[in-house]
């Protein structure tokens, strides 16, 4: 069995009366980082959120390595190895930087004081602010910090929600870099949603297009970079 | 028919003026005929209805929850007993006057700190307020009759209120009725002033600070007086309503208006439903006629009423009924009454759609 | 020294804080629901005097003192973690008057339930440690070998709960799942276990406080921890309801204000001293004495 890491077959998802997803299905590979891209409101958040249980679907199923997930709780979904960067990132601010990372290990059966040196080690910033409050933190540190928290649970998925938000764009290019060394490195599926298509579409594999809540468009990343008529009209991207 | 609406949509004071004499006069002709312990029943609605409202306005209409209100009913009856224990003349209308206005300032100054507070800090100091007032009123001494209360003249009926009503041979009856009649009396006119309030410029402005401070500040509204104001009318409708109680009573005592009073001012309220008119109305017949419903539960189910069970029954059922109002039917007897009738009235309105496209 | 500790002003003070105790026991357990669901629970009082009639029942079927502490403890314990699952889950996301109103119907069932039940006179657990004070040359000391329990019980609790809260890995989920729920679920912390967890502890050590007031003079009836409702909430809004030591503090402060009052001023002043405490600490932060102000979200 070759499962995907994430296989979303016909999500749709509505508040209320506002349908947010429509007949969505793609699946995400391990090792592969996959962009989720479109504008505001396609309905990229509602996609994130819904995979791990947020928010329930209308109709549809997801799969995580060929396990049902689809009515499952969000905590029994993020043990089973699924990391998520929620929208503004989620760092509790009361608590140290090393009690957001210590609660981001609890849940996982890892090693919390080898998990810590490893991300103190791909983080050092973080290292150097342990004991501070992480209210007090940049808005880059802030971002290293939900990614460390949510790496040190030694995920087998990624989601990651508007990571470059907020961030300088040399900051940027340095998350983007980070982010496609570390699913080189650990074999992670990543699912990234960007608002920033450029960037993102620089470090992705495949991307996948949404409009209004449908899939607009579902191919390799080169070939979404590639396509004029999508980066003219969802993407924004002139020439 | 649409000529009642149009009445109603273009003098709406009026229109309400009109409802008003027309359920008092109904009102005052049930007093009439009813057995003195319908009197007594009547009364205790009408005073409790007006308790209620008022936490209504309060909590329904300007969002600011309060636990308090016993405390306030506690004052107005307690400003009543006092003058009349000490002065051989009682004027009526002076001594409820009196208990407003000395209710309307303890509820300015308790009101005072709710500029600030908000939530649960508000509610919780109102509590406590409750629950200091009985021990104060004991703690002033004799002047107020200290643990044993207040006791003084019964109500006197006129003469020519027994002759009218045929019971000058029955004293006893002539004073129940015209106890009940003084309550419908004061009642529909403060049910009259709150129905206008609740339509008024300020009355909708305390919605909009109940619904958005930050808003309701914006467009001009002096958020700090409208929740004082609130509280303080809040205070006065449930000093009036100590009043009375006290004036049909002939007698106060301190801890009849302990915290659990306020628990069932807001259960009423809750079961009837909050900030509408009618839902205090509902509530404040239940209030009167809860003891002979309870009472009646006892004999139906062999529950002894002088048991441990018995005697908490009636504490047990309200609880009950406050929680199953809350998770089942937020809105109240009146919010049930108002859905069955949307609902009764669609059903009616298809049966014509469907009778009229049947017929050919 | 010893003369001191005779003294008038000495003998308020041990008064004061063997009752102000009292009132922190039970401003704790209102901060630690505070904290946790952001309900002020208006039964705390009642849920902890009904667990302690719960253990008294047991006790007079020849249990001993710590026996029933035990088993006063564990029903608030499991009292507090039913409500919890039964009551209070429907209300979250609600507005704020449906969970004041529940809770105030709750705490009217409790009362008319232990009535129902077990009679609406006073019962006592007879401690063995003695009620009567200590004696020096003829002098009275306002502390008894019962007090001295009293506060040593209620620090007790206190640094438990501290200590759960602050050094593990327990208290660091359930501080998490207070303060920003759906990132503790997306972490994969199991929020619904620790919000039922949460009202279990708050309740269990009110109820140590209810083991304690009927072990007192005065005993315990349904309805006179109505008085140390009314005083711990005071003690947990003035500490800011955010702050369990804050609460404690405020606690002590409160039985010692109110024992100087008693002692010094009018007795009409005894019955409102707290309110106007209350007022008052509020008028000047409303964020409450002791709390911090709080740290930006992000
Ligand atoms: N809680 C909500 N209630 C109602 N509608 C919502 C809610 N959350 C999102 N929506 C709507 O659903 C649609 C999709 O929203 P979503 O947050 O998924 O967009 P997005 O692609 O993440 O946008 P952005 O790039 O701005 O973050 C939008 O039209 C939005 O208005
Ligand atoms: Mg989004």
């Amino acid at each position: 069995m070759n499962a995907a890491a994430i296989s979303v077959e016909n999500l749709s998802v509505s508040y209320g009366a506002i349908k947010a997803l429509r007949n969505v299905s793609f699946t995400a590979q391990p090792g592969v980082i996959t962009a989720v891209l479109g504008a505001n409101g396609a309905g990229k958040t509602t996609l994130l959120r819904t995979i791990s249980g947020l928010l329930e679907p209308d109709e549809g199923s997801i799969t995580m390595a060929g396990t049902n997930i689809t009515r499952e709780k969000t905590e029994d979904i993020a043990r089973r190895g699924l990391g998520h960067v929620p929208e503004g990132r989620g760092v509790i601010g009361e608590f140290t930087v090393e009690e957001n990372l210590r609660l981001g290990a609890m849940a996982a059966k890892v090693d919390l004081k080898a998990g810590l040196a490893e991300q103190y080690e791909q983080f050092p910033v973080l290292g150097q602010r342990r004991t501070q409050h992480a209210a007090t933190l940049s808005g880059g540190e802030r971002q290293m910090l939900a990614m460390a928290r949510a790496l040190i649970a030694k995920p087998s998925v990624l989601l990651l929600d508007e990571p470059s938000l907020g961030l300088a764009p040399l900051v940027t290019v340095e998350l983007m870099e980070t982010i496609r060394e570390l699913c080189d490195a650990q074999g992670l599926a990543v699912l990234l949603v960007e608002q920033n298509a450029k960037s993102a579409l620089r470090i992705a594999h495949h991307a996948i297009v949404l409009h209004l809540g449908s899939v607009a468009a579902n191919a390799a990343a080169s070939d979404v970079a590639a396509d004029e008529k999508l980066r003219q009209y969802y993407l924004g991207l002139a020439e | 028919m649409v000529s009642i609406k149009q009445f109603i949509a273009n003098r709406p004071t009026s229109a309400r003026a009109l409802a008003t004499l027309v359920a008092t006069i109904a009102l005052l002709g049930l007093a009439i005929i009813v057995d003195p312990l319908n009197d007594t029943y009547l009364a205790t609605a009408s005073i409790m209805a007006i308790a209620i409202v008022g936490l209504s306005l309060l909590i329904g209409l300007s969002g600011q929850v309060s636990i308090g209100n016993s405390g306030f009913m506690a004052i107005g009856a307690f400003t009543t007993a006092i003058w009349a224990q000490h002065h051989a003349h009682f004027p009526l209308l002076g001594s409820m006057a009196l208990s407003v206005a000395v209710s309307t300032v303890a509820g300015i100054v308790l009101g005072l700190p709710s500029t600030r507070l908000r939530g649960p800090y508000l509610a919780g100091m109102t509590l406590a307020f409750a629950f200091a007032i009985p021990p104060f009123i004991q703690s002033l001494g004799t002047f107020a009759g200290g643990s044993g209360g207040l006791y003084f003249p019964t109500l006197q009926t006129p003469a020519w209120f027994a002759s009218a009503i045929g019971e000058k041979d029955n004293p006893l009856a002539a004073n129940n009725t015209w106890g009940a009649a003084i309550a419908i009396v004061v009642a529909a006119v403060a049910f009259f002033f709150m129905a206008n309030f609740f339509h008024s410029r300020s009355g909708r402005a305390m919605r909009l600070v109940r619904d958005n401070d930050v808003a309701a500040e914006l467009v001009g509204v002096n958020v700090a007086r409208t929740r004082v104001l609130a509280f303080a009318i809040s205070a006065a409708f449930a000093g009036l309503a100590g009043s009375l109680l006290a004036i049909i009573q002939s007698s106060v005592l301190p801890q009849t208006f302990g915290v659990a009073l306020s628990i069932e001012l807001l259960s009423l309220l809750v079961l009837g439903g909050l900030g509408t008119l009618g839902g205090a109305m509902i509530a404040g017949l239940i209030a009167a006629y809860s003891d002979s419903i309870v009472s009646r539960i006892n004999s139906w189910t062999g529950i002894d009423p002088v048991s441990n069970l018995g005697g908490s029954l009636k504490g047990i059922i309200f609880g009950l009924i406050l929680i199953a109002t809350m998770l089942l039917a937020p809105s109240g007897l009146a919010g049930l009454g108002h859905r069955i009738s949307r609902f009764v009235r669609s059903r009616v309105a298809q049966k014509k759609a469907l009778s009229v496209s049947e017929t050919p | 020294m010893i003369d001191l500790l005779t003294s008038r002003v000495m003998g308020d003070i041990f008064l004061g804080v063997t009752q102000g105790v009292l009132y922190g026991l039970i401003g704790l357990s209102l901060v630690i629901v505070w904290q946790s669901t952001n309900i002020l629970n208006f039964a705390q009082g009642a849920m902890a005097m009904f667990a302690t009639y719960v253990g008294m029942t047991l006790l007079e079927h020849g249990l001993n003192y710590w026996a029933c502490l035990a088993i006063s403890v564990a029903a608030g314990f499991v009292l507090g973690g039913a409500t919890e699952r039964v009551l209070v889950r429907p209300l979250y996301g609600k507005p704020e008057i449906n969970s004041i109103v529940v809770m105030v119907g709750f705490l009217g069932i409790l009362e008319a339930g232990a009535i129902a039940i077990w009679g609406g006179t006073s019962r006592m657990i007879v401690s063995p440690f003695s009620l009567s004070y200590f004696q020096h040359n003829g002098k009275t000391i306002f502390l008894s070998p019962f007090a001295i329990l009293q506060i040593a019980a209620a620090v007790t609790v206190m640094l438990i709960v501290a200590g759960l809260f602050r050094f593990t890995k327990l208290g660091l989920q359930l501080r998490a799942a207070a303060l920003a729920p759906e990132v503790a679920r997306l972490l994969g912390v199991r929020v619904n276990r620790l919000l039922t967890l949460g009202w279990a502890l708050a309740s269990a050590a009110g109820a140590v406080a209810a083991v304690v007031i009927s072990s007192g003079f005065e005993g315990l009836t349904p309805t006179n921890m109505d008085v140390y409702f009314v005083f711990g909430f005071i003690a947990a809004a003035v500490g800011g309801l955010e702050s369990p030591l804050g609460a404690v503090l405020a606690g002590v402060l409160i039985g010692m204000l109110q024992q100087f009052i008693v002692d010094y001023a009018p007795p009409s002043w005894a019955s409102f001293s707290p309110v106007l405490i209350l007022v008052v600490a509020l008028m000047i932060r409303p964020q409450g004495l002791f709390s911090k102000q709080r740290v930006r979200r992000v």
